[in-house]
């Protein structure tokens, strides 16, 4: 019963992993990937949690902490990067790209 | 008692990760960024939390009570963060946003 519930998961989390990297290959922006990239970290975090389940040891708490930390100091990295580098649309500076799907 | 209890965390991990899957679908359906970023901030927080704390409920995987609850906690305080900074770089860049096509009136 358990085996079975925590196989469902998996493959969720996997499915899940997957539409992350859909959107991530095919954004339009690059706050797109940005979100993308995000999305697929957390779903990596989740994924260790169903491990750390698994294999029932606790040392992957840590390695839950670590990830998820990571991914937010990279959004905010990439976040603060953009901020400065990244042209808004429609003014005469930046390139004219009209890509809304 | 016990073995009622790891059903119980594997049941509750479970509806994590349906949510986390219902989040990522709204990621990849959606129109345009603000509409990823809310579906992110809100059903990934709450994908992520319900899973960690499955992974509290087991009795055998004894994690100590402190460093789940700092990593629930960081769940809830980094994710929406995060959804909001991209959110408030795609307004401040003026990015496409979703309008609602004319239809028949």
């Amino acid at each position: 019963m358990t085996d079975h519930l925590l196989t469902a998961a998996l493959v969720l989390l996997l499915a899940a992993m997957l539409l992350g990297f859909y959107r991530m290959a095919r954004g339009p922006s690059v706050v797109d990937r940005i979100l993308a990239f995000d999305a697929v970290v957390l779903c990596a975090v989740g994924l260790t949690a169903l491990l750390s389940r698994w294999w029932q040891s606790e040392l992957y708490v840590e390695l839950i902490l670590i990830i998820s930390s990571l991914g937010f100091f990279g959004t905010v990295a990439f976040v603060f990067f953009l901020q400065r580098s990244l042209p808004v649309r429609g003014s005469s500076i930046g390139p004219e790209e009209d890509d809304h799907e | 008692m016990s073995d009622f209890a790891q059903v119980l965390s594997a049941a509750v991990m479970l509806i994590g990760a349906l949510l986390v899957v219902v989040a990522m679908i709204g990621t990849v359906r959606f129109p345009d960024v603000f509409c990823r970023a809310h579906s992110l901030g809100k059903g990934l927080t709450l994908g992520l939390m319900v899973m960690l704390f499955g992974l509290w409920l087991d009795p055998e995987t004894n994690v100590s009570g402190l460093k789940i609850v700092a990593a629930i906690f960081f769940q809830f305080v980094t994710l929406p963060v995060a959804s909001h900074l991209l959110a408030r770089i795609a307004y401040e860049k003026n990015l496409p946003r979703y309008r609602k096509p004319a239809g028949p009136a």
